[in-house]
């Protein structure tokens, strides 16, 4: 989801006590929050403390509870104390975790969390600790006397250290990706020691009104979510959240998923929307095991899924049976051992309203999280009475169920095939969240483009063919390709439909799914084998169709999918998700013209765009709604 | 021969590339591989034959695929409207069927196009169709097909042709550059030098395959480009006519109109074909060798006393044939088209007609701008004033020792003229003596006279022993082996040669080699995580590819050896594969068929969180 800002999370996290402060603490805190809302205090913390202590490492002291909003990446390590961010505690045993704060979310927060105060004889001991921390990760005595001369028991010490692995290397060599991790704009004129010491580190000091805003139902339905989800009697609780887009989903989810990892091993997340994919590249229906916090935007953190089918398209508007059918064989593989969060489509409107409520059908969730803006009435509460009466898209309203099975009684209905469906209502729990943050809800006003979004989630994926122990960025093209020959795999295009003979023209220089079929590839001639329907499989990753060998019959392809998974791969499907125009047109150093780049497209010429589906056209006469979306 | 034309390249580009950078266009990224593939289905499109227009129809559903939602409305709507013609001449449909068919097209066309102009309070339709010059007429049809009764199919044809014409005009024409005398067409020229030169590696390839091409086929190909050369004539005539005066009307010939470009893209498209035949087609009467109704046309009086024309061709003739030339003298074809023009002046130089002298005029004309060009004389013609167009916008290297050849195999009464352009043009250059000798030479044999006076080489030659052809060629075969070992020794030639001679200024191109950084460590660094995945495919479909490939010369989507032939992709032989059980239904009902995970990690084998199991790692000792 597109960049949140809002006042920082200031409001109490859930009241019951689930951390140690309790009833108590969130009083306490809404008390001083009071103060800073009427103006009466600063919001920015009294000082922060920050000592560089070797080149790119610093050294930062947290008064209990002061946070510190930045933009910027860095690996964290607690060293003393403990901080939070975005709901995931870090304590001192934690190792080094990568943080990535981009400009084109919405910021993280550091907030330190408070101790309990400690006897007198403690504080000895407990400078001592914090003393030989710093001397295990080896900063420098200088350093260490200047830093343990701010050290209060109370306070957590955190290690920050520049960040550069190959991925951010390979992501930051693109223009498009270049200034990600800049701030926008310096919003304050005095530039103090410690923003230098942090610049040095790779963050920048924001406004908190950069950072996450929580508000109350938020925090409500995550302390309520926490609650179902570490209670020991129930099953395990499935969470499907819905809402339409720019409603803080993702956020949502992302905060969810931390929270629940301070106290669980491991969550279920399930992507069904295939336009905005958290884990995996976008056009996936994908199930992955969570075990690390989520501490950057998609990006940052592609990982192999458990399960996954490429969908192909980043809405699925044109196809919702085959959606649906890749969303259920996605849940199929889901075990229940673990809660699951599932993330939905924005599209909640119209037919994505009634696709939204035969998913929730098929999943049967024990809980939804719906958001919503209190203004925008984009959907009507999804009760569980409401879904049981109201007819989804393929699935029907219990009043047309009971009439249809009076009627024919083999009718092919999914409803009657998940079991007996009975009069019951399906059984869950609606958490209602309002956003509160500015723009909540306003899709158009996003910071960043959805498809630039997408194409940054591919090169996250792509930053994966960088090999680790090379200083530089590595051109995709100067990588050696894996090659398979044409009649070894199947080959489908999923969107639309291509001339055979020409079929090669789609697939070359183009981003396939690497996919395995059940099916044996059975073929006579050398040819390419191609397929008549889109079938519904799992998808090993993706790849770059490098070049299509004509000669050889092969096609040569690019992909970080390991060599042990690319075995199995049978399949290329091809969807209508590019490889992102910088990577094409940012290769240099090549012989000759580049393919499929040119300068004299010129889209001033009429025509020359492409579609764009209007939104409002008001008649001259009369106002003219159109309900697209 | 291929890598000195890189050379070339890369140097030029580095020259201009300072000084483009105020206007260099956006790069985008289009669906067709590049200038060759976008031409031919532009003329595949147009060119009226139904298979050749399927052809094209299959070529943009692949596109179609490439750019998904992003497929330019024009592009979409040509296709569209085009399927229906196709439709319509195979005879399979009713008048009925058609009339919805091409209706629909027509409706979508008006619609599409239209919408893009649309502001936030809807405009009428006429309106708008006006401002982008789309008849009413069309407008009005939409209307019927929408609101009213259907329309008869003569009009429903009629109206597809017009808005096809229109297509044609406003994008199909416009688009990539097509305006030659824009200032962009700079980088285009340059680029497709480029491609020429990948391609001069192949020319065993190009010649192979005409063989077994029928004589008919050949013939068909001779007529389609006279075809089109006519219209290039008729339509400068045309312009000339309109204007009434031969100094207007070469101004006006400058400024090509859309119609000469699209002449034009025709003529590169049939150059992508067969470059011979064209260059033949050209030099044949009636076109670049004038017959005299032409000259008369022109107003050109015909001089039989050709020193009066100093090897120059009649101003208002090459004005006349500037554009046509300057779009199509890609590094590639301006060689054959030398080598063809001094074959035919061997056949010819004894006879007293115009085709010597044209020949003769364009060739030193040919020769000339390239000089200018190599010498990097960059375009002085920034104001439009200046008299005469250039022919050459960019460096064309060329296969000097070949074309001094043909020079020489070439004898008549303008061979030590031309001969001294070829080798004062040349690069490397031949030595200093062996240059003088055989300017020497070949004024000897061709006017019996003493050596042409001429700028840097002294006369002083009468004691040299006289060298033949032979001589020559053998010299020529020497240096083709000098060149092949690549530029360093070459440079060192130049060099040496240069110790002997009287010191020139040599304007010639510094020569930087890149040294990628990570080349080195790419190879080391690597190799053991190739030869893991290696092991890992072992007995798999899947392989590493051959790693001696220089990967980082080739860009995505073009691998070593692939020309940029626009059929090359094509298939001529695929299978289909129909899948008959999907795993869907069944999965969907036994939730605990074949799983298929991959590094999963086990879910239910944790029973610690990340916090515990770090704790338990660091041993906990805070306390």
């Amino acid at each position: 989801m597109p960049a949140r800002r809002g006042p920082p999370a200031r409001r109490p996290r859930p009241r019951r006590g689930s951390s140690r402060g309790g009833r108590a603490e969130a009083a306490w805190r809404d008390f001083a929050a009071s103060f800073v809302r009427a103006g009466m205090v600063p919001p920015a913390e009294a000082g922060l403390v920050a000592v560089e202590t070797a080149e790119g490492a610093a050294v930062l002291i947290l008064a209990p509870r002061q946070t510190l909003t930045f933009t910027g990446k860095c690996r964290l390590r607690c060293l003393y104390g403990s901080v939070r961010l975005l709901g995931f505690a870090v304590a001192s045993h934690q190792p080094g975790l990568a943080v990535y704060s981009p400009s084109t979310h919405c910021a993280l927060t550091l907030e330190a969390l408070p101790a309990a105060r400690p006897t007198a004889v403690d504080l000895r001991q407990l400078r001592a600790a914090a003393r030989a921390a710093l001397r295990a990760h080896s900063v420098r005595r200088q350093a260490r006397v200047k830093a343990m001369a701010q050290f209060s028991p109370e306070c957590a010490v955190v290690l920050l250290e520049h960040l550069d692995t190959p991925v951010t290397r390979f992501l930051l060599s693109y223009p498009l990706l270049s200034r990600v991790f800049e701030p926008q704009k310096k919003e304050e004129s005095n530039f103090t020691p410690e923003d230098a010491v942090l610049a040095s580190v790779g963050i920048v000091k924001c406004s908190p009104d950069h950072g996450l805003l929580m508000s109350e139902s938020m925090a409500l339905a995550l302390e309520e979510l926490i609650q179902a989800c570490c209670a020991e009697d129930e099953g395990v609780p499935v969470v499907l959240v819905c809402g339409p887009k720019s409603t803080g989903k993702s956020t949502f989810n992302r905060y969810l998923i931390n929270l629940l990892l301070n106290r669980l091993p491991s969550v279920d997340y399930m992507e069904c929307d295939i336009g905005q994919t958290e884990f995996t590249p976008p056009g996936c229906v994908s199930l992955s095991n969570i075990t690390e916090p989520i501490l950057g935007p998609p990006f940052t953190h592609q990982q192999t899924p458990c399960k996954m089918v490429y969908y192909g398209q980043t809405s699925c508007e044109q196809d919702t049976e085959r959606y649906l059918d890749v969303v259920k064989y996605v849940f199929s593989s889901y075990k229940k051992e673990v809660p699951l969060v599932i993330n939905t489509m924005g599209w909640v409107k119209g037919e994505g309203l009634l696709l939204l409520i035969d998913i929730i059908r098929l999943l049967s969730p024990s809980h939804i999280v719906q958001m919503d803006v209190y203004d925008w009435k984009a959907m009507a509460p999804l009760t569980p009475e409401h879904v049981h009466l109201t007819p989804g898209l393929y699935t029907k309203g219990e009043q047309q169920a009971k009439r249809k099975r009076m009627g024919l009684s083999g009718a092919e209905n999914w409803k009657s095939s998940e079991g007996d469906g009975d009069a019951s209502a399906p059984e869950y729990k609606l958490l209602y969240v309002y956003p509160e943050f500015p723009r909540a809800g306003a899709a158009g006003e996003a910071r960043v483009h959805s498809s630039i979004l997408r194409d940054m989630a591919i090169l996250g994926y792509l930053g994966q063919l960088q090999s680790p122990d090379i200083g530089t960025v590595l051109p995709l093209h100067s990588l050696v390709p894996y090659q398979v020959p044409f009649n070894a795999v199947a080959l489908r295009v999923i969107h639309t439909d291509v001339a055979p003979t020409n079929i090669m023209y789609a697939v070359n220089a183009s981003w396939v799914g690497l996919c395995r079929i059940p099916d044996e590839i059975r073929c006579q001639t050398d040819g390419p084998v191609l397929l008549t329907q889109t079938p519904v499989c799992d998808c090993l990753g993706f790849g770059i169709v490098r070049g299509v060998d004509m000669e050889k019959k092969l096609y040569h392809i690019l992909t970080p999918v390991p060599p042990e998974n690319l075995r199995q791969v049978n399949c290329l499907l091809l969807g209508n998700i590019a490889i992102p125009n910088c990577v094409l047109v940012g290769q240099q150093g090549t012989e000759g013209e580049i393919p499929y780049v040119t300068s004299y497209y010129n889209y001033g010429i009429l025509g020359s765009g492409k579609l764009r589906k209007k939104k409002h056209f008001k008649k001259r006469e009369y106002a003219f709604e159109c309900d697209y979306d | 021969m291929a890598g000195r034309g890189e050379l070339a390249w890369a140097c030029s580009r580095r020259c201009l590339s300072p000084a483009r950078k105020g206007l260099k266009p956006l790069r985008t990224v289009v669906a067709w591989r590049g200038r060759a593939e976008w031409d031919q289905v532009m003329v595949g499109l147009y060119c009226g034959d139904s298979r050749l227009q399927q052809e094209a129809l299959d070529r943009v559903s692949a596109w179609k695929s490439r750019y998904g939602p992003k497929m330019p409305l024009a592009v979409d709507c040509t296709a569209e409207l085009i399927r229906c013609k196709v439709l319509d001449s195979s005879g399979k449909l009713k008048s009925y069927e058609l009339i919805l068919s091409y209706g629909l097209a027509l409706v979508r066309f008006v619609n599409l196009i239209t919408e893009r102009k649309q502001k936030m309070v809807s405009i009428p339709l006429r309106q708008l169709a006006r401002e982008v010059d789309i008849p009413v007429w069309v407008v009005d049809l939409r209307h019927e097909l929408t609101h009213g009764k259907l329309p008869r199919l003569a009009l429903c044809r009629k109206g597809c042709d017009v808005v096809l014409d229109w297509l044609r005009k406003t994008y199909w024409s416009r688009q990539l550059g097509n305006n030659l005398c824009e200032e962009s067409e700079d980088e285009e020229e340059e680029q497709e030098g480029v491609e020429a030169n990948a391609e001069l590696g192949n020319d065993s390839w190009e010649i192979q395959t005409p063989q077994h091409e029928a004589c008919q086929k050949h013939k068909e190909f001779h007529e389609k480009v006279r075809d089109v050369l006519m219209s290039y004539k008729n339509e400068q005539f045309r312009v000339l006519q309109t204007v009434q005066s031969v100094s207007k009307s070469r101004e006006m010939w400058f400024d090509s109109s859309s119609e000469v470009d699209w002449i034009l893209a025709q003529i590169k498209d049939l150059m992508q074909e067969n470059r011979e035949l064209l260059a033949e087609a050209l030099l044949s009467d009636g076109f670049l060798i004038p017959k005299m109704d032409c000259l008369k046309m022109l107003n050109i009086k015909y001089e039989a006393n050709r020193d009066v024309w100093q090897f120059k061709i009649p101003q208002t003739f090459y004005c006349f044939w500037q554009p046509l030339l300057t779009g199509l003298l890609s590094q590639n074809f301006t060689q054959i088209l030398l080598e063809k023009m001094f074959m035919e002046l061997k056949e010819c130089s004894d006879s007293s007609e115009l085709r010597p002298q044209f020949l003769i005029g364009w060739i030193s004309e040919m020769l000339t701008g390239i000089a200018k060009v190599n010498a990097g004389k960059k375009k002085q013609h920034c104001n439009k004033q200046a008299p005469v167009k250039e022919l050459f916008l960019h460096k064309v290297p060329l296969q000097w020792i070949r074309l001094t050849d043909n020079c020489l195999e070439a004898p008549s009464w303008a061979t030590a003229h031309l001969l001294q352009l070829v080798l004062t043009i040349m690069r490397p250059r031949l030595p200093r003596s062996s240059r003088k000798n055989l300017l020497y030479l070949t004024s000897v044999y061709t006017e019996g006279g003493g050596p042409l006076p001429s700028p840097g080489l002294s006369s002083d030659c009468s004691k040299q022993p006289i060298y033949t052809i032979e001589s020559l060629q053998w010299r020529a075969r020497q240096e083709n082996q000098v060149k092949n070992q690549g530029q360093t020794e070459e440079k060192e030639e130049d060099e040496l040669e240069r110790d002997g001679g009287v010191a020139e200024v040599e304007e010639e191109e510094e020569m930087v080699t890149e040294v990628n950084p990570w080349e080195g460590l790419a190879h080391s660094g690597n190799m053991m995580a190739i030869a893991e995945k290696r092991a890992a495919l072992q007995g798999s479909a899947w392989q590493i590819s051959a790693d001696e490939v220089q990967w980082k010369d080739f860009p995505l989507g073009k691998l070593p050896g692939q020309t940029d032939d626009p059929d090359g992709l094509m298939l001529d032989n695929y299978s289909m594969m129909s899948l008959l059980d999907q795993p869907v239904r069944e999965d969907w009902k036994a939730p605990n068929t074949k799983s298929a995970e991959l590094n999963t990690p086990v879910t239910g084998g944790l029973f610690w969180t990340q916090n515990d199991f770090h704790k338990i790692k660091s041993g906990l000792q805070l306390f």
